[in-house]
């Protein structure tokens, strides 16, 4: 049984169809990317599976559990991340408090206790707090941890909406373009995390119009054009694909 | 070092009947009604802070649930002969309820149609109060609201009679206050709230449920806005529809915005500054809305963040020793 398994997934705005009848499996441990020109679907897509758009048709299993169209902090709670195309922090709050507000909500605690601080709680956070602070330093923060994460630079802020999306050790990770829009020495950065995070046996859903990190990382490849998917297969097969130089080359 | 300031700030404050009555004998019972008038507004304005501060939604309502408590206090205990502590919590419940069920629709509505919603709802129990005669006496206003009676069953009764000991009793509640609004806004419960007023879609991403925080604190607000309009009403021992008109959600915007909002000091700053000051300004009679104006104008120019901005700004600048 995949991990996530999209069936016939439909999403029309009026006149056209954004995503249409689009079947999508990720395996446990898998590093899939999802390509295809711009306006292909492909933000649709992961806002229609992580329920910040209702579908019109289709369904979505996670664990062979169906989540179609369930909000999206219940999305987050079952072991799903995303992170957003354009730079996503809390700009108010600290480096360090962006990644905790990330775990906190997994630890189920009563209101009370949460007014109270209980012992327990107390515990929790200091290893949350430890937690956070690897994860600065992986991504090379660490000196920034008290730093309001509205002042933080635009690639800055893109590696901390990462390393926050990483907070709960999800099960799994949606990255909508996480190398848009960075200097290349951040792409490579961001390309080795990845990496990493698949060696681990993380599973990886990977929006991206970067073809290096696209052909360098992906196990599989599932090119969408115009709302509907046109090819799928392992990364050198889809560089040779007719229909895939077609769609991004042809007229 | 702050540890001593912050304990003589605390004794200078529960004494302050004693120095006033030192200081200005002649104007006591003046100065100490203001004190009182200060803290109860300063309890107010954290409890609107909750919602307009840390979850980001601006709220209009807050004179209903404010009238809601006083309403419910002053009829339980004239026509109902409840105890003071009785009325006090069934005032606060009864506020809350009203917010949690208006919350629900309101909620539906986001940024500035939500603010209309919810001056709408302050509208509504404001002409509400006036016109429900038969319960609110509208117009000519509920009258002889008993002094408050501190009891419990069977225990010693303490009957809250002078200026000082009404004082104390405001200062209680707005310790009270202080205390819960400390935890709530800090620590996990303040993390989510900021989270949901800062990014609403990420905090979905994090795991938050937006609507439910902001149900929280727009419930917790209103409860605690109910239970001071229960303190107020036994006060002045009367209840007036214009005690809930919206002028005074001018009061509290200003108290918040130019104090500092989101912030306790900011927001207490304010209440000293905005309640006191309007007072002291009488010392001009034929000028005072004038000044009190332009003063207003002058923070909002200088400092747009409020008050306490500048404090930060200055401690800042300040090295630390």
């Amino acid at each position: 049984m995949a991990l996530l398994e999209v069936r016939g997934l439909t999403k029309r705005f009026i006149g056209v169809t954004a995503v249409d009848q689009v079947d999508l499996a990720v395996e446990r441990g898998e590093l899939v990317s999802l390509i295809g020109p711009n306006g292909s679907g492909k933000t649709t897509l992961f806002n229609c599976m992580t329920g910040y758009l209702a579908a019109d048709g289709g369904r979505v299993l996670f664990r062979g559990r169906d989540v179609t169209n369930a909000p999206p902090h219940r999305l987050a709670r079952v072991g799903i991340a995303r992170t957003f195309q354009h730079v996503s922090v809390f700009p108010r709050l600290s480096a360090l408090d962006n990644l905790l507000v990330f775990l906190q909500q997994h630890q189920e605690e009563s209101l009370l206790a949460r007014l109270l601080r209980t012992r327990r709680l107390r515990r929790l956070e200091t290893e949350a707090i430890e937690r956070a602070r690897r994860l600065l330093d992986l991504v090379a923060l660490a000196d920034r941890a008290s730093a309001d994460a509205g002042g933080l630079s635009y690639g800055q802020r893109k590696l901390l909406a990462f390393a926050a999306a990483l907070m709960p050790d999800p099960e799994l990770l949606l990255l909508d373009e996480p190398a848009a829009a960075v200097n290349p020495t951040m792409i490579n950065q961001m390309k080795q995390h990845i990496r990493a995070l698949h060696r681990q046996g993380k599973t990886v859903l990977l929006v991206e119009h970067n073809m290096d990190i696209v052909m360098d990382i992906s196990q599989r490849v599932v090119v969408l054009d115009h709302g509907q998917k046109i090819a799928e297969g392992p990364p050198e097969a889809i560089r040779r694909d007719a229909r895939v130089v077609e769609a991004y080359f042809g007229g | 070092m702050r540890r001593a300031v912050a304990v003589a700030l605390v004794v200078v404050v529960v004494s302050a009947p004693w120095l006033v009555a030192v200081a200005v004998p002649r104007q006591q019972r003046y100065v100490l009604h203001v004190l009182i008038f200060t803290a109860l507004f300063a309890a107010l304005a954290l409890s609107y802070d909750l919602v307009v501060g840390h979850v980001g939604s601006l709220s209009l309502a807050h004179p209903a649930f404010f009238g809601v408590g006083a309403y419910s206090a002053a009829l339980l205990a004239t026509r109902a002969g409840w105890p003071f502590l009785a009325d006090l919590v069934g005032a606060a419940l009864a506020a809350a309820v009203v917010a949690a069920l208006v919350g629900v629709p309101l909620f539906r509505l986001t940024e500035h149609a939500f603010a209309v919603g919810t001056l709408g709802l302050a509208l509504v129990a404001s002409i509400v109060a006036n016109n429900w005669v038969e319960v609110t006496r509208g117009p000519l206003c509920i009258t002889g609201i008993p002094k408050p009676v501190l009891s419990v069953s069977g225990g010693p009764a303490l009957a809250i009679t002078t200026l000082p000991g009404y004082y104390w009793l405001a200062l209680a509640a707005l310790a009270a206050v202080v205390l819960l609004y400390r935890g709530l806004t800090t620590f996990r419960l303040g993390r989510a709230f900021h989270a949901v007023r800062d990014n609403e879609p990420l905090a979905g991403a994090a795991g938050i449920n937006a609507l439910k925080y902001r149900l929280l604190a727009f419930t917790v607000a209103a409860a605690l806005a109910g239970g001071i309009g229960a303190v107020y009403v036994h006060y002045l021992s009367v209840m007036c529809p214009e005690e809930m008109n919206i002028g005074l959600t001018v009061n509290l915007l200003v108290i918040v915005f130019l104090g500092g909002v989101g912030s306790l000091r900011g927001v207490l700053l304010g209440a000293i500054l905005f309640t006191a000051l309007p007072e002291v300004l009488r010392l001009a009679p034929t000028w005072r809305l004038v000044i009190y104006g332009l003063l207003l104008l002058l923070v909002v120019v200088r400092s747009p963040q409020g008050i306490e901005s500048l404090l930060r700004r200055a401690s800042v600048a300040r090295p630390a020793r």
